[in-house]
């Protein structure tokens, strides 16, 4: 812990801290461009001089490249050094345009803010600037090469940190150019982290183009609904439409970057076809006549039936508040059949996570730290994009990292795969635990082996399974694997990808209660008449929709709440509209057990861009706002119990009564959240058998894509572009036995559905293994992941004609 | 793609970088290949060299915009760098580009309209002890003169017949 003196304040500063961010710890921001916490020092854009005056180095320095050492005395106003950040300033801005007033980083430009901190108000340049042709690169990223200041940022972000390989450097020195070799989308899943990165507007972000000004947005610190890893977001509204999001940061979950998932996700706000107002049977009415009509016929129902002829659904869509309500609500309607998700098998994994990981839970910066990383029958790109990019800083730092999947899993990042089909994940794991080899052979024991020794040998190993491929039994395994890996010494981390943002939190609520297959046969046998769904779309989120269908059909009241305009409304006689993330404050708990709070963005209502059909809105006076009726569902909940409640109130009262969300009260956005206290459940009983094919068949496994499958972005407008077509992946030598070419179209038969679909032909997947990426809106919508494998049968479509 | 470069020599790179541990350390020389047999580097060239590496079209296209001896361009038969860094400068470097420029009736980056020469500048070429200099090809000619030059050219321009 050296102490140095800048500014004639003492510091103390953790070893290997540069003087740079030592300054930053008392306050004192020096301007800085090619820097960046998670790109490290590159000492290129010459701004961050510092003067040394005693210590160990002396003179003009760059105080990114130099190592705070003790007794170091530095200063930050010496004439000298002020003079010379101001002349770097000035020749970084002699090629950039004077293009303020139509660029969109206009307010939110570190360039215009070090242009103004380093003192440099008058061009005297007068030559020709260098210009350059821009190129089209998507749908996500705008290009105007002409503002750069070539800090080599872009390409550090894009190549290092995120390992993409389609967009880099190019040409030197007056004509150095970032960009790729040719016109084309941004191939990484990371591409919008270059606007973030940017310090001036060479890379701004397309779908928010020329809609609001920096400081017109109203910005607050979120949590990211799009996977269970809750990375930290900053999203930003205007004219009542949720224009964009940009990272948030958070050292304990994303660092400083998101996916382009998280990223062009918010377009669900503004759906066109978003419930907006209360109905009942298809009628407007206003809140207290609708939840005076569902407490009516609740309270109708359950004096007919009973109160256990009530049931009702959360989500891990909802927040925790929300879902803490739901249950609220059951027990004062006197009805224990409250589940807490759609979708049973994932619901159980959930439930077998938050009762087994205890102090094994590991984030995502302890991933980054890790030097030995097993995935078990995880796909991060497609599951939890975000671990992906972890799983790369740690393989940056030489870490290795292994993958048991059937998926052709591709990681930014050097990785060893075994395909091994998902019903021996289970063995593989057991395996893993026993030392012993003895179900496999050769290659695969080979490998087997080699995880185990390196996973022992680790000073910091962390096992990661996938809920969706794991199941309850598999993760429960997993859970298992990490206690037998740990010494005394050396604990092994644990960590499971779910699939919703508060699975987890919804999970610690559901205890031991029932799921929704329980509920949706009490649905069809008669004994549950009416269902009150928070957020939940069993339609399409359910294990089994068609039976979801028959079970809604049956019921003589559906109350739904959501903010998506999901196949599940057209059932209900009473929606009620809650807000999205963004409009609403609330609380997930991510895959690691950790609470993390949001608050309000902005208030709910229809844009302006809609109202107004382009041209200016409507010239009425009027005292409410249109398409502002959505609530918090948390306080809809709390209506129907028959009383008004602040987030705080209900945060304080769920935080007494439940231990393990003690400290949610006091818990600030915007912190790194705090893990929930020991869960204090029991380990849910495991059963469900695999299907696993007979020789020569063919196994169906429908999984997640990282486009197209999540169910809020699937509703957002600015991923439209990029939802991928709906495809089979066969291994090659099930192709080679079907005589199937790649692109054919073949038939897939499966007891959910028939459909005809190209096939991709991969050799890296696992054989007997038929994999179908789910992609929502399209002619694959019915097929659920996370059900485990499922017999089909494939033919050529040309035979089938 | 066989008038980029010709099929055994593309199976002989191959082979060269099956085993080899880091591919990316022949890019250069893939590069150069395809530019003796092809005079210049055209996109596809790029990509092809990509293939044979194992990398993406980016990768090399970092590679090869970076070096002023790749060219990304159609050039003449013979390319002129001629220096135009401190050394050269101060002895004369000046006139000799003006002189070319002259005789061969074209500026930087242009190609003489037979098609015999292209012109460039060059930061340095290493031979600042003979300065003024420039160089053709793989020769570094130094204490360029008018006389000089216009025996260089000569000489060159007959080489170079198409």
């Amino acid at each position: 812990m050296p102490k140095l003196t800048i500014d004639n304040q003492s510091v103390e500063v953790p070893d290997g801290t540069n003087v740079l961010e030592a300054a930053k710890r008392l306050g004192i921001v020096i301007p800085h461009f090619c820097y960046h916490e998670a790109l490290g020092a590159v000492g290129a854009c010459r701004l961050c001089a510092m003067k040394f005056e005693d210590g160990p180095v002396k003179g003009i320095q760059m105080a990114c490249m130099v190592t705070a050492q003790e007794g170091m005395v530095v200063s930050t106003l010496d004439a000298a050094t002020v003079e010379f950040r101001a002349h770097v300033i000035e020749w970084l801005m002699m090629n950039h345009p004077h293009d303020c007033p139509v660029c969109d980083e206009g307010g939110e430009c570190q360039l215009q803010d070090m242009t103004v901190a380093g003192g440099h108000t008058l061009r005297r340049y007068r030559g020709l600037k260098r210009t350059y042709p821009n190129q089209q690169l998507g749908p996500f990223i705008e290009h105007e090469m002409n503002r750069c200041i070539q800090c080599y940022r872009c390409a550090r972000t894009y190549q290092d940190y995120c390992g993409g390989e389609d967009f880099g450097v190019l040409g030197t020195n007056q004509r150095v150019y970032f960009g790729r070799f040719r016109d084309g989308r941004l191939e990484s899943p990371f591409s919008g982290n270059l606007v973030d990165v940017c310090p001036t507007g060479v890379f701004t972000d397309k779908a928010f183009r020329f809609k609001s000004r920096y400081w017109d947005l109203e910005e607050a610190p979120s949590v990211c609904p799009h996977c269970g890893l809750g990375c930290a977001t900053i999203p930003g509204g205007r004219y009542r439409e949720l224009q964009r999001v940009r990272a948030g940061s958070n050292r304990q979950t994303n660092g400083f970057f998101i996916c382009d998932r998280g990223r062009f996700g918010y377009g669900h706000a503004a759906h066109a076809a978003r419930p907006r107002v209360p109905l009942v049977d298809g009628q407007e009415v206003d809140w207290t006549q609708a939840l005076a009509a569902a407490r009516a016929r609740l309270d109708k129902i359950i004096a007919a039936h009973g109160p256990r002829s009530v049931a009702l659904l959360g989500s891990s869509r909802a927040g925790l508040e929300a879902n803490a309500q739901l249950r609220s609500l059951a027990r004062l309607l006197g009805t224990d059949r409250v589940v807490f998700a759609a979708h049973a098998p994932r619901d159980w994994t959930a439930r077998t996570l938050a009762a087994g990981l205890g102090a094994q839970a590991s984030s995502l910066d302890d991933v980054r730290r890790s030097d030995c990383l097993l995935l078990i029958g995880a796909d991060p790109l497609a599951e939890a994009p975000l671990l992906a990019l972890a799983v790369r800083q740690a393989v940056r730092g030489g870490a290795r990292a292994a993958i048991i999947d059937p998926r052709p899993v591709a990681l930014p990042c050097a990785t060893a795969h075994l395909p091994l089909a998902p019903w021996r994940l289970g063995q593989a794991l057991a395996a893993l635990g026993d030392n012993d080899w003895s179900r496999f052979e050769g290659q695969e024991a080979v490998f087997l082996e080699g995880v185990h020794e390196a996973l022992a040998g680790a000073r910091h190993p962390i096992v990661i399974g996938g809920a969706d491929l794991l199941g309850p039994a598999g993760m429960r395994q997993l859970l298992e694997l990490a206690r037998r890996l740990s010494r005394e010494d050396r604990p092994c981390g644990a960590m499971g990808v779910l699939s919703g943002p508060n699975s987890y939190g919804a999970a610690l609520l559901a205890g031991d209660g029932p799921d929704f297959e329980e509920l949706s046969n009490a649905m069809i046998t008669g004994e549950v008449r009416a269902l009150i769904c928070l957020e939940s779309d069993p339609l399409t989120q359910a294990a089994d929709p068609a039976h979801a269908g028959l079970a809604l059909a049956r019921l003589d009241l559906l109350v739904a709440l959501d903010s998506l305009p999901t196949k599940t409304l057209g059932h209900a006689q009473i929606i009620l509209p809650t807000t999205v993330t963004a409009e609403g404050a609330g609380c997930f708990v991510n895959n690691e057990g950790r609470m993390q709070t949001f608050m309000r963005v902005l208030a709910p209502g229809l844009p302006l861009r809609e109202t107004g059909g382009g041209g200016h809105p409507p010239r009425l006076f009027m005292a409410d706002t249109p398409g502002a009726a959505p609530r918090p569902a948390w306080e809809i909940l709390a209506g129907l119990q028959g009383r008004a409640a602040s987030l705080a109130e209900l945060r304080d009262a769920l935080a007494r009564e439940d231990v393990r969300f003690a400290g949610l009260t006091a818990l600030a956005a915007e912190s790194e959240g705090q893990r929930v206290a020991d869960a204090g459940l029991a380990l849910p009983a495991t059963r469900v058998e695999d299907y696993v094919p007979r020789d020569g068949e063919l196994a169906l496994l429908v999984c997640e894509a990282l486009f197209g499958s999540e169910e809020t972005a699937f509703y957002s407008a600015p991923l439209d572009p990029v939802r991928p077509e709906p495809r089979l992946i066969l291994h090659e030598r099930d192709a080679g036995r079907l005589g199937v070419t790649p692109g054919e179209q073949v038939r897939l038969h499966s007891a959910v559905e028939e459909v005809v679909l190209p096939v991709e032909i991969r050799a890296d997947s696992a054989p007997g293994v038929a994999i179908l990426p789910r992609v929502r809106g399209s002619l694959v919508e019915a097929f659920v992941p996370g059900v485990g494998p499922q017999p089909c049968r494939i033919n050529r479509e040309v035979d089938h004609a | 793609m066989s008038q980029i470069l010709p099929q055994e020599q593309i199976d002989a790179w191959k082979e060269r970088v099956t085993g080899h541990a880091h591919p990316m350390e022949l890019v250069v020389d893939v590069l150069r290949a395809i530019q003796a047999h092809h005079g210049w580097v055209p996109d596809a060239g790029v990509e092809l060299a990509a293939e044979i590496l194992g990398t993406t079209p980016l990768r090399v296209e970092e590679i090869a915009t970076f070096y002023d001896k790749i060219y990304r361009r159609p050039v003449g038969r013979r390319v002129i760098h001629v220096c135009d860094s401190i050394c050269c400068w101060s002895r004369g470097a000046e006139e000799v580009v003006g002189f070319l420029r002259e005789r061969l009736g074209i500026g930087f980056g242009e190609t003489s309209a037979d098609g015999c020469f292209t012109l460039l500048p060059s930061c340095c070429l290493g031979a600042c002890g003979e300065a003024p200099a420039m160089m053709i090809g793989l020769t570094t000619h130094g204490n360029l003169t008018p006389a000089r030059i216009l025996a260089i050219l000569a000489a060159e321009s007959g080489e170079a017949a198409p």
